[in-house]
């Protein structure tokens, strides 16, 4: 680092220390090959791009997928915005913001609407995205066929041949033992009619959105080094039965700040003898129904 | 009648050593054929050779599907795969290799429906129960797992998992190996009764010759990768010519 220190002082005579990292980060040829990945994954929508993920200055599962994706579309023009669980404050929001302000010294946001690039952990914003922005999920585990059929080679095959006739085996189970598809997260979706794709760890509410969504949708697996997209306009269906429809589903409440009915709640337990609260898991959408108020 | 499945000049090498050489058979529709020989005579290579298991070095496969004839081995994977889960089964000898232990019986049962398209529940379910009854599992065992299943109990589950799609041609690598006497018995009974019932084309490798003499109808004598002797099944038995054979033949204990 002292070598790089010195190397800019003779060069530009003064330097704040955070002008020793590149733009956003990564370096320019990382980011082309992250940009070559993505622009494959948005041809072949749901298709599993593999990529050659980096060290981040972070933990694998904190987002290291997801910060390599923002780190290779950011521009010096855009807005930035970073929700975990719908939530703009919370740890990971709060780090991953404050990491591309001092390493691309960018503009963030909280406000939906006024951001062009919106990193989210978990969860899609409530209010409409539009084709100027570019949301970009950080996945855990990319493959949807994992949990059944644990050798790659295979899952590779059956996604390349669409033999999926094992995700529904799931999706029986599940009505089989609880009288109704009990998967609520991860919802596993057939994108633009061909490739199955784990939505990342989004609840099932949230599945309806990414169809014929005007943004771009892309999903970066840091450990598991794959990149995935839906383009936008896309036709994102989620998988079910004829007779066990899928159903979005969502708390019977409303929020008890903004009392908002149709948008996804979190459950909050207030005190210790159990009384519980429902408020929106989405805090930019509650606050400005709040200020609209 | 046209064979709905006829092996021509089949050969499987492992280096330099011999899997099974020249090897032919025709199978006709609702013919049962048995392949019998001692153990590295290249029965199982053999079987796995003509179902997709392993990719032979020479030699021809020809499937009769609805009239039109497939070459199996010139075939993409992908109408392979897709003939493999459609088309032809295949029953392990251990039903632990054919079934996903951590899935339920029901659950077993439905794969093969899901992936040629069914999607509903319900008439799934209906399927499903069919099929139980068929091969004599009570239905309350559904939702069990199959690994609360007793050995003959896995393998009938095997065989329903394998005949749900209605397949033309089954292959069957010894599926009553390691079953005790009168499971086996019951096994077999329920073998007949579904060749005869659903009119199955059948290939069963065994190295028990009783279990040949009950259910096949043509004999192939295999012995150190090459066909010894062929033919009617209670003739091959009965008249034995070569001398390996009437060796196998000699051998069988006489209770």
């Amino acid at each position: 680092m002292n070598n790089v220190l010195k190397f800019k002082n003779k060069k530009a005579n003064v330097v704040a220390q955070d002008e020793i990292y590149n733009f956003a980060y990564l370096d320019e040829n990382t980011k082309r090959m992250i940009r070559r990945a993505l622009i494959k994954a948005l041809c072949i929508p749901g298709y599993q791009v593999p990529f050659s993920s980096r060290e981040m200055p972070m933990p694998y599962g904190w987002g290291t997928g997801g910060v390599q994706v923002t780190s290779s579309c950011l521009t010096t023009d855009d807005v930035l915005k970073v929700i975990d669980q719908g939530a703009d404050d919370t740890t990971n929001a709060v780090s991953i913001r404050n990491f591309f302000k001092k390493t691309a010294n960018i503009e963030t946001t909280e406000t939906t609407g006024d951001a062009s690039i919106i990193q989210t952990r978990h969860r899609i914003p409530e209010n409409q995205l539009n084709e100027k922005q570019i949301l970009v999920y950080q996945v855990p585990i990319p493959e949807p066929l994992a949990f059944l059929e644990p050798r790659y080679q295979e899952t590779k095959k059956m996604h390349a041949l669409s033999e999926y006739g094992i995700m529904h085996v799931k999706l029986y189970e599940d009505i089989t033992k609880n009288g109704h598809i009990e998967t609520a997260y991860a919802y596993p979706v057939k994108t633009n009619d061909r490739y199955i794709m784990d939505p990342s760890p989004i609840p099932k509410f949230d599945n309806p959105k990414m169809n014929n969504n005007p943004a771009i949708q892309l999903f970066g697996a840091g450990r598991e080094q794959r990149i995935y997209a839906i383009p936008p306009y896309t036709e994102v269906t989620s998988l079910d039965f004829e007779d066990y429809p899928f159903d979005p589903s969502k708390a019977p409440h409303k929020c008890s700040i903004c009392g908002s009915n149709d948008s996804f709640l979190d459950e909050i337990i207030t005190d210790d003898d159990g009384n519980r609260s429902f408020i929106c898991s989405d805090t930019n959408y509650c606050n400005q129904r709040m200020k609209d108020k | 009648m046209e064979p709905i499945l006829s092996v021509q000049n089949l050969n499987k090498y492992y280096g330099d050593q011999v899997g099974c050489k020249n090897m032919n058979m025709t199978l006709y529709p609702g013919e049962v054929v048995g392949v019998v020989g001692e153990s590295g005579s290249g029965k199982t290579t053999f079987i796995n050779s003509i179902s997709g298991n392993l990719n032979p070095d020479r030699g021809k496969i020809l499937i009769n599907k609805d009239n039109e004839i497939i070459n199996f081995l010139e075939i993409s994977e992908s109408l392979k795969r897709l003939l493999i889960r459609t088309e032809l089964a295949f029953v392990h000898q251990n039903p632990r290799d054919g079934l996903r232990l951590d899935v339920s019986a029901g659950g077993n049962i439905s794969e093969r429906l899901m992936s040629i398209g069914q999607r509903n529940y319900g008439k799934i379910r209906q399927t499903i129960f069919k099929w139980l009854d068929k091969v004599e599992i009570d239905k309350s065992r559904v939702d069990d797992f199959p690994r609360t299943f007793s050995g003959g109990m896995l393998q009938r589950l095997q065989i329903a998992k394998n005949l749900v799609t209605s397949p033309k041609i089954i292959f069957m690598d010894e599926p009553t190996g390691g079953l005790d006497v009168s499971v086996q018995a019951k096994i077999l009974d329920l073998l007949r009764k579904l060749v005869r019932e659903l009119n199955l084309s059948v290939v069963i490798v065994s190295h028990d010759l009783a279990v040949i003499r009950l259910l096949a109808d043509k004999i192939i004598v295999m012995k150190n990768g090459e066909a010894v002797e062929s033919g009617l099944c209670d003739q091959v038995l009965d008249d034995p010519q070569h001398s390996y054979t009437q060796l196998l033949v000699s051998s069988v204990l006489q209770v």
